[in-house]
């Protein structure tokens, strides 16, 4: 490029990372809308040509899934109304819901819905049997299909899947379950989940992925697209739970969200070997509005790879994003949050905190801001801290009678608190902290010879 | 015998020796002052008895109601019955004060204490501290001033009961309200349960409103005058130098 000739690239703020252009925005580039077999035909050759990804940041990042044998892993299918796999027997939260669909292998084999719900238009049931012109009008409108091999086998095999509807006005206060199984090592799969709350609809959903603690290894490629249309309100909490196994999953969650419309997002990361997640929230029409949530937990040898992404398209809108994550054993954690504002997305306000606690000394935490903003009428910053057990909390709590195993759990608990609480749902609540407290249990050990080795 | 015996003892921090030999006595019913200057080892004393594990003993020992708790760990002396109210009392965010308190509590039980007595033991003890209700809802010392700070420190010890309190410049950076209140927290405690203290402190102020039966004055780690209430008036009256003269004198 000549000397003295600008650039086109968008104006980038001080201490912006440059690491920002490899990690990159969907930006609404979808492969759809279009009919469910045209998609499925374009996925499939774009698997064929893809290569197995890695993803890398500025060389201390890298996501590998190079070496995963996709040959010995098989998708597999069970008896539609068969038994629940224990882990979603076990691993679902207490209370009543609106709804539940569980996806075991590669079938769907419940779709329960409140038959009241049914005959007020809404639609909850396998994708794959969801009425054609209700999801034509949304299916993978804001999802690619050909980024790497795994985005394109997700979207080019997926079977079963799941497929909400909550039709124009109708508020719903118990929520809806969507949940994946992987109960058998060797298992591949593939899922897709389509939610629509349309105009000045207000419900639930949230979205479980769980395993037992599988002897081998096992795959999930998934997509979740949520969109919210005008005065459309959701409270969006997946969980993400495949136990201690080697489960390898490669997802991407996208919400959009509508003219005046909000969403509260709220994922729990707590357990899986090798993740790769792409989470992306779109603020895609005026006055619309959320809060990006996150909590995560990584232990023993885990490697989770967040990339959230906090995305303005116009404003006037708003956005607050605050995750907290901690790691334990030798676990590696990257969380990268992403804010971009579009060109002429003016007033836009936006806020992206990420807490993390270090509780072992072979554990690994990366946080990384960045921020792409476009406009000049707008409000974007980013904050956040890296923490690790405060020896003078501990001793505290021990002069008033708690075990140094008490004060830490404590302390880890009211580090994850503010999120938890956000929730707003008892029995998930309880499944969270329960989870926490359990893996902290499993780590103590770790905790006790970290503090030992300061 | 006294409840907390201190015999020649020895501590050092990060290659410092801050006590030089400190003997004291301190039991049930009694009420003990220790003053000094800024540095002489007082808090380092009060950290001690307790057991934080950044203090080394390198020589002597605690004892408490027979036991060498030398080496306890500090949750097994509070079960013991010795408590602490820090100098700096740190916030634990997400937790309030009254499920903390109900945790504690419940570390030196067999079975948790029930509802009922919780609560009545915890307006006792608001009632005694005067402070609101709500206080207890709160996260503990997260977002508190100062005398919120300390008058959490004397609610903890009126909810917790022990035998023997040490209090850590619990009056520094009080004003007279909060002073007030907390000395009345202290003169309860003694009087309706028998409690010993150990107060330790810098100024002569809080010492209006508790009377000590015993007065130790401590300089460059040592235990070097010991006397009653008419050592609080002759320190009030011409402050540390003249008996840091005398102690060189005897040297």
């Amino acid at each position: 490029m000549p000397d003295g000739v600008a650039t086109k690239a968008p104006p980038v703020k001080p201490g912006a990372h440059r690491e920002a252009v490899l990690y990159r925005a969907l930006n609404g580039a979808g492969a759809g809308p279009a009919p469910v077999e045209e998609l499925r035909e374009r996925a499939r050759e774009a698997y064929e040509r893809l290569e197995l990804p890695t993803w890398r940041r500025s060389g201390f990042w890298t996501t590998s899934l190079r070496d995963l044998d996709l040959d010995a892993l098989t998708e597999r299918t069970y008896a539609p109304g068969g038994p629940l796999p224990a882990a979603v027997a076990e691993g679902l939260p207490r209370g009543d819901v609106a709804g539940r669909l569980v996806q075991h292998g590669s079938t769907v084999i419940r779709a329960e819905l409140d038959p009241e719900l049914r005959e007020r238009g809404v639609v909850l049931c396998a994708l794959d049997e969801a009425p054609p012109e209700l999801v034509e009008r949304w299916l993978m409108s804001r999802l690619p299909l050909d980024r790497d091999k795994l985005e394109a086998a997700s979207a080019a095999l997926w079977s079963g899947g799941a497929f909400l509807y909550v039709p124009p006005g109708v508020v719903v206060d118990k929520p809806f379950d969507v949940v994946y199984a992987i109960d058998e090592p060797g298992t591949a799969q593939y899922g897709h989940t389509l939610a629509v709350g349309d105009e000045g609809s207000d419900f639930r959903l949230r979205h479980f992925k769980l395993a037992p603690d599988l002897d081998g290894p096992a795959l999930h490629a998934g997509q979740v697209e949520l969109y919210l249309e005008a005065n459309a309100r959701c409270r969006f909490a997946p969980v993400q739970d495949w136990g201690g196994g080697s489960v390898v999953d490669v997802s991407t969650q996208v919400v959009r969200v509508g003219r005046d419309a909000y969403v509260h997002w709220l994922p729990s990361y707590l357990g899986g070997s090798l993740s790769r997640q792409h989470l992306e929230l779109a603020v895609a029409e005026p006055g619309g509005d959320m809060a990006f949530r996150g909590v995560f937990f990584a232990e023993r040898d885990e490697h989770l790879d967040l990339f959230a992404v906090d995305l303005h398209e116009t404003g006037p809108s708003g956005g607050d994003v605050h995750w907290r994550g901690a790691a334990t054993g030798q676990a590696k954690a990257s969380f990268e949050g992403l804010i971009q504002i579009n060109p002429g997305a003016q007033q836009s306000h936006t806020y992206l905190q990420i807490h993390t606690m270090m509780l072992s000394p072979r554990a690994k935490v990366d946080a990384i801001p960045s921020v792409l903003v476009s406009a000049d009428d707008v409000s974007a910053s980013h904050g956040g801290t890296v923490g690790e057990l405060d020896e003078a909390l501990i001793f505290y709590m021990r002069s008033r009678g708690l075990s140094r195993a008490e004060a830490v759990h404590v302390i880890v608990e009211g580090f994850f608190e503010p999120l938890i609480g956000e929730l707003e749902d008892e029995g998930l609540e309880e499944l969270v902290r329960d989870k926490i407290g359990e893996k902290l249990q499993a780590a103590a050990a770790d905790v006790e010879a970290y503090a030992a080795a300061r | 015998m006294a409840d907390l015996e201190i015999r020649n003892l020895h501590v050092r921090v990060e290659d410092r020796e801050i006590l030089k030999g400190v003997d004291l006595d301190v039991s049930k019913g009694e009420i003990h002052a220790l003053m000094g200057p800024n540095g002489s080892g007082k808090s380092t004393l009060a950290s001690t008895i307790m057991g934080h594990p950044s203090y080394e003993v390198t020589e002597g020992t605690i004892t408490f109601r027979g036991e060498d708790i030398t080496e306890a760990d500090p949750e097994d002396r509070a079960h013991a019955g010795l408590f602490l109210a820090f100098q700096y009392p740190v916030a634990i965010p997400g937790v309030s004060v009254a499920n903390f308190l109900r945790m504690a509590i419940n570390t030196s039980r067999e079975d948790p204490i029930n509802v009922k007595d919780f609560r009545k033991r915890l307006q006792h003890a608001v009632d005694l501290l005067d402070v609101d209700r709500s206080f207890t809802s709160r996260h503990l010392n997260d977002g508190f001033s100062g005398g919120e700070k300390k008058r959490a420190e004397i609610l903890q010890m009126a909810m917790l009961q022990p035998e023997v309190a040490v209090l850590d410049e619990t009056d520094s950076g009080l004003d007279i309200d909060a002073l007030r209140t907390v000395a009345e927290g202290v003169n309860k405690l003694h009087g309706e349960l028998g409690m010993g203290a150990l107060i330790i402190t810098h100024y002569q102020r809080i010492l209006h409103y508790v009377t000590p039966q015993f007065v130790h004055v401590m300089m460059d780690g040592r235990i070097v005058i010991e006397g009653g209430e008419e050592l609080v008036e002759r320190l009030e009256r011409e402050g540390y130098d003249p008996i840091r003269e005398e102690v060189g004198a005897r040297a």
